[in-house]
C-alpha cells in the first residue's frame, strides 16, 4: 500500500506490512504520507497544504493505490511525491490534461491535481477554463503564494501590481489574476478557499471538494516564506482570514459567490464560495453512459478492416 | 489495350471532380483492378480549385504514376493551377468542356502537343439529361467509361448509391447524363484505342481506404483505448474516424484544447494504464515535443502520428511533404531518443501502426509514425489484410512477486523494467519528468542521470536488428543502390522495375524504421553499392543527412531531394541512376577506379 522512495529499508517493509493488513476502508493520515523528505523550505505553507491532504483523504477512505495525484511543476507541485498515491510530477503547466487523460481512460480513480499559481493560471491557464467545462470528477489544488519560488523570485501571475521581485526590479506594471473569479467566471461547480494557517478549515474543504461529484477548485493561500510578503505569512493570515460560513455567506449563491470572490488581494475569506446544488452531469459519465450504449456494437477487431470493404 | 490508365481531372470546387473520382475508384475497388487517388485542392473551403489523380492498373501499383493518360479540364484556369501534378505529354488524350472557347490545337499547354484534344459539350450535354449542369461530372465519367472500358456497371452502382439520399429522380437523372456520356464516347472513337485490360481472372473484391483512415483502425486492432488531439490538416480524419469508432471497443477520445493538451492526456491515459494515441501535423509536433520528452523519462508507451504536410509553420497546409524527419528525431530536449517509423503505403500504414503500437508498449516509450499528406488522403485499394499474422504486443505488468518489492525503474539486462497502472495494488510509484532513482525518487546525482540515460537508451537496441523493417528489393551485388522513404518509396519501388527493364543493375532500399538508425542493416545494403541516390521529399534531403550523420556511406551516394508537392518521377530516377551506371562503365574503361568509400 505504501511505497518506497528512496531505498527499501525495513521500516518501510513494515508499513507495507502493516497497512496491506488493514481492513478496506479503514485508513489514516500517515497511510498517505510517503517516506520521500520535502524539499520545501523550513515554514513552507505547503506542509501544512500536504497534511490537509493526509487528513482529507483518510476521512474519505479510498485506498492509496486508488488514487492518482498529477501536478505540474513548482515547489507545490512536489506534493504527490509525498504521498502515497500513484504520483505524476510531470511538466510545467499541464497538469490538468494528464489528470484528465487518467479521469477518462478510467473513471473509477480518485484523481486529485495540485500545482501553483504559475502552473495553474500562467503557463497552464488555457487548459483551466477548458477543464472547467468538460466537468470531469476531479479536484484541482492551486498553492497560491503569489511568487515564483522555485526558480527564485520571479512575478507570478497573482502577483500584486508594484510589486518589486528579481524580475520586476523596478515594479510590476501588471494587475494579478484573479484566480477564483477566474474559475467561478467559467462556471467551476465547487470552488472554496483555504490556508494552512487553519488547518482544520483547509482538510474540510479539500475534503468537501474530492466528495463533490464534478470538478472542485480549491484555491489555497500558502505562503512562500522565502520569497513572499511579510504580510502573507501565516501569523498575519490568522488575523485578517474570515470564514465565509460564519459570514453567513450561502455557498448555492453564485452571484453572491463572485461578489466576494471579487475580494481576493484584499480580503482572506475561507470556505466555500460556490456549490451548484444541482451538480451539472461529469464527462466521465458521458463516457460510463456511452460505453454502456455502444460496447460490442464494432465490427470484431480482428474483422475492423471489413468496413473498408467497398459495397 | 492497356494494363495501367492514370487520369487526372480539374475543376472548381462546385464541379464533383472529387466525387466523380470517388466514383471511378470504387468501381476500380469493385472490379479487382489496383487504384489509387490522390486530391489536391486550393487552400480555400469551399469553391476554389480541386482536382484529383487516379491510377488505375491490373497490376500492382505503388504511386500515382507520372504524366497523365487522360487529362481532363472542366476549366482551363483551375486545370492549370495544379501544374505538375498533373502533368500532360505526348501520349496524354486530353478532354474538355468546350464551353472554355479553347481550340483543339490551341491547348494552354505550351510546348505539349498530346495525342488527342477533344473539346466536349459537358456541361450542355449535363443539361440536355438532368436539366441542370450540376451532373457535370457525371457526364465525365460516361465519356471516361466509354473511351477506357472501365466497368460501367460498377460506375453506375456507386453513382446510385452516391446519390440515393437525394431521391430516386436524382439517380435517374444522373442515369441518363452517364449514358450520354458513354454514347458520345461510343459515336466518337478515338483514333487508337485505349481501353484498359480487365483485372486478373481471380480477381478480388479489395478494401478501398484512405492512410488515416487505415491508421486509426489498425490502432483500434492493436488495443488503443484512448485518442487525445487537436484538429490540423491533414491529419484529422484520424480524429473523425475514432470520434465515432474508438467507444463501440470501450475507449474514448478528446478533442483537446490545443496540441499539448491533446498528448497530455494521453501521457494521462497511457499512465492510467491504456494504449493512447495523438495524431498531428509538423507544427503540432513541435508543440508536442516537451511532453514527448516526459514520456520518455517516465517511460510510457504512447504513439503520436504526423501525418506531414508542406512547411515550416503553415507552409502549405493541404500537400506532401517529408519534411519532418529532423523533428522527428532530433527535435527532444535532453538525450531522448525515441522511435521513428515510417509507412509507405496506405496498406503498409496497418502493419506499421500496429507495429507502432508494439514497440511503444513493450519498450515503454512514445513513438512517432511519420505519416505524410499523399498516403493519409489517398485512396487505395489494398489487398485483404489477414489480421491474424499480426501480433498484438502488451506492456511488461509487474508479477505478485515483483509487486511484492516494486521498483518501477528497475534496472533489469534489456532495460526494459515492468510497469503498474493506478488502480493496481502494491504498485504505486512517483511517475516524473524528473530524473529518480530505480524505486522513482527525485534525484539530482550525476551517476544515477547517466545510468538512466543508458537505460533509457540502451532498450530501443534490439530495434536496430529488426530486419523486417526495411524493405530490400533488386540485385543484391548492384554497384547502385537507391533509398527512398514514406510515400516517396512507392515511386522508389516503380523506379526500380522501370531500372531492371532498362537493364540497369540497381538495388533498393526501403527504411520503415527511422530512428534508432539500423546501422547494421545500411552496412550491409551499402557493401556492394559505389553510387546511387536517397530520394525524397524534402528541401535538404532529410533522410541523406541523417544517414551522413549515423552510416559511413559511399561517397558516390547523392541525394535526390525535392520540396513538397513537386512531383519526383519514377523516370527522372532512373535517368539519374542511368547516368551513374554509365559514368561508372567509363571509368572502368578508361581510368583506374577512384576510391568512393
Amino acid at each position: 500500500m505504501s511505497r518506497s522512495r528512496n531505498s527499501a529499508d525495513s521500516k518501510e517493509m513494515q508499513n507495507i506490512m502493516s497497512t496491506a493488513a488493514k481492513p478496506l476502508g479503514v485508513y489514516v493520515a500517515k497511510d498517505y504520507r510517503s517516506d520521500l523528505k520535502p524539499i520545501w523550505c523550513p515554514g513552507c505553507g505547503d506542509f501544512g497544504v500536504v497534511t490537509a491532504i493526509y487528513r482529507a483523504l483518510a476521512a474519505i477512505g479510498r485506498p492509496p493505490h486508488e488514487i492518482a495525484f498529477v501536478s505540474g511543476i513548482g515547489c507545490s507541485s512536489r506534493i504527490p511525491g509525498y504521498t502515497t498515491a500513484y504520483g505524476f510530477n510531470s511538466v510545467h503547466g499541464r497538469a490538468l490534461p494528464i489528470a484528465q487523460g487518467i479521469k477518462i481512460a478510467n473513471p473509477d480513480l480518485l484523481v486529485l491535481v495540485a500545482g501553483g499559481d504559475g502552473d495553474g493560471f500562467s503557463i497552464g491557464g488555457n487548459h483551466v477554463p477548458h477543464t472547467i467545462r468538460r466537468n470531469l470528477d476531479i479536484t484541482y489544488i492551486v498553492m497560491d503564494n503569489q511568487i515564483y519560488g522555485l526558480t527564485k523570485g520571479q512575478l507570478s501571475p497573482t502577483s500584486a501590481r508594484g510589486l518589486k521581485t528579481a524580475s520586476s526590479q523596478m515594479g510590476s506594471l501588471e494587475d494579478p489574476v484573479n484566480p477564483l473569479m477566474y474559475v467561478l467566471g467559467y462556471g467551476a461547480p465547487f470552488v472554496a478557499q483555504g490556508t494552512p494557517a487553519d488547518m482544520e478549515g483547509l482538510a474540510a474543504v479539500i475534503e468537501e471538494g474530492i466528495r463533490y461529484p464534478g470538478f472542485a477548485f480549491i484555491n489555497v493561500q500558502s505562503p512562500c516564506v522565502t520569497y513572499g510578503l511579510p504580510d502573507s505569512q501565516l501569523k498575519a493570515q490568522k488575523e485578517i482570514m474570515q470564514s465565509l460560513k460564519q459570514l453567513g455567506h450561502d455557498p448555492s449563491d453564485r452571484l453572491k459567490a463572485i461578489d466576494l470572490a471579487q475580494d481576493y488581494g484584499t480580503k482572506l475569506y475561507t470556505g466555500v464560495f460556490y456549490r451548484n446544488p444541482n451538480p451539472p452531469q461529469t464527462f466521465d459519465a458521458g463516457v460510463r453512459e456511452r460505453h454502456a450504449a455502444l460496447k460490442g456494437t464494432g465490427l470484431a477487431r480482428e474483422n475492423i478492416l471489413q468496413m473498408f470493404v467497398p459495397h | 489495350m492497356t494494363n495501367d490508365l492514370v487520369i487526372g481531372m480539374a475543376g472548381s470546387g462546385g464541379d464533383g471532380i472529387v466525387s466523380a473520382g470517388e466514383s471511378l475508384i470504387t468501381a476500380a475497388a469493385l472490379e479487382g483492378y489496383h487504384a489509387i487517388m490522390t486530391k489536391s485542392f486550393g487552400s480555400q473551403i469551399r469553391g476554389g480549385e480541386s482536382s484529383c489523380r487516379l491510377r488505375i492498373s491490373t497490376q500492382p501499383i505503388y504511386s500515382t504514376g507520372g504524366t497523365l493518360d487522360v487529362a481532363v479540364a472542366l476549366n482551363w484556369e483551375d486545370f492549370l493551377k495544379f501544374g505538375a501534378e498533373l502533368p500532360v505529354g505526348g501520349h496524354t488524350v486530353v478532354i474538355y468542356e468546350s464551353k472554355t472557347g479553347v481550340q483543339p490545337d490551341r491547348l494552354p499547354l505550351p510546348g505539349v502537343t498530346p495525342a488527342a484534344a477533344l473539346s466536349v459539350s459537358i456541361g450542355d450535354m449535363a443539361k440536355a439529361t438532368t436539366g441542370t449542369d450540376r451532373a457535370k461530372n457525371t457526364v465525365v465519367l460516361g465519356l471516361l467509361a466509354g473511351w477506357f472500358g472501365i466497368a460501367r456497371e460498377a460506375i453506375l452502382a456507386g453513382i446510385r448509391k452516391r446519390l440515393e439520399k437525394k431521391g430516386v429522380e436524382v439517380v435517374e437523372a444522373n442515369r441518363r447524363a452517364f449514358d450520354a456520356g458513354v454514347e458520345y464516347a461510343e459515336q466518337h472513337p478515338l483514333g487508337s484505342a485505349r481501353t484498359i485490360a480487365s483485372p486478373a481472372a481471380d480477381k478480388e473484391v479489395k478494401l478501398l481506404v484512405d492512410g488515416n483512415e487505415m491508421c486509426a483502425a489498425a490502432a483500434i486492432f492493436a488495443g488503443c483505448e484512448f485518442f487525445g488531439g487537436y484538429p490540423i490538416t491533414p491529419s484529422s480524419e484520424i480524429m473523425h474516424y475514432l470520434s465515432r469508432e474508438i467507444w463501440k471497443y470501450g475507449g474514448a477520445m478528446l478533442q483537446a484544447e490545443d496540441e499539448i493538451a491533446g498528448i497530455g492526456a494521453v501521457v494521462g491515459a497511457s499512465f492510467a494504464g491504456k494504449k493512447a494515441l495523438t495524431a498531428t501535423s509538423g507544427p503540432g509536433l513541435s508543440l508536442k515535443t516537451e511532453i514527448l520528452g516526459l514520456a520518455t523519462i517516465a517511460e510510457l508507451p504512447l504513439v503520436c502520428v504526423d501525418v506531414q504536410r508542406g512547411g515550416p509553420s503553415t507552409g502549405i497546409p493541404t500537400k506532401s511533404e517529408q519534411s519532418d524527419l529532423f523533428a522527428a528525431t532530433f527535435s527532444a530536449h535532453g538525450d531522448a531518443a525515441r522511435p521513428v517509423l515510417a509507412p509507405i503505403s496506405v496498406a503498409d500504414t496497418f502493419p506499421v501502426t500496429v507495429e507502432a503500437f508494439n514497440i511503444a508498449e513493450y519498450y515503454q516509450t512514445p513513438v512517432i509514425i511519420l505519416s505524410d499528406q499523399d498516403i493519409a488522403q489517398r485512396k487505395e485499394t489494398v489487398d485483404p489484410i489477414d489480421t491474424k499474422r499480426f501480433r498484438v504486443v502488451e506492456r511488461r505488468r509487474p508479477s505478485e512477486t515483483e509487486l511484492a518489492e516494486y521498483n518501477r525503474f528497475r534496472f533489469t539486462e534489456s532495460g526494459v523494467s515492468p510497469i503498474s497502472h493506478p488502480g493496481m495494488k502494491n504498485g504505486n510509484y512517483l511517475a516524473s519528468g524528473i530524473e529518480h532513482n530505480e524505486h522513482g525518487a527525485p534525484t539530482a546525482s550525476g551517476e544515477m542521470h547517466a545510468k538512466m540515460n543508458e537505460k533509457r537508451i540502451r532498450k530501443l537496441d534490439p530495434l536496430k536488428r529488426r530486419r523486417d523493417l526495411f524493405v530490400i528489393q533488386g540485385d543484391p551485388d548492384a554497384p547502385v543502390g537507391l533509398i527512398s522513404w514514406g510515400s516517396v518509396a512507392g515511386v522508389a519501388m516503380e523506379a526500380l522495375q522501370l531500372a531492371h527493364e532498362q537493364g540497369l543493375k540497381v538495388k533498393l532500399l526501403i527504411p520503415k524504421l527511422l530512428y534508432p538508425v539500423a546501422e547494421a542493416v545500411y552496412q550491409d545494403f551499402f557493401a556492394s553499392v559505389k553510387r546511387g541516390l536517397v530520394v525524397e521529399q524534402s528541401h535538404q534531403g532529410q533522410l541523406y543527412r541523417t544517414l551522413r550523420m549515423f552510416v559511413e556511406m559511399p561517397g558516390g551516394m547523392e541525394s535526390l531531394a525535392k520540396s513538397g508537392s513537386n512531383p519526383i518521377l519514377a523516370s527522372e530516377i532512373v535517368d539519374r541512376l542511368r547516368t551513374m551506371a554509365l559514368g561508372m562503365q567509363r571509368k572502368r574503361a578508361y581510368e583506374p577506379e577512384p576510391e568512393l568509400g
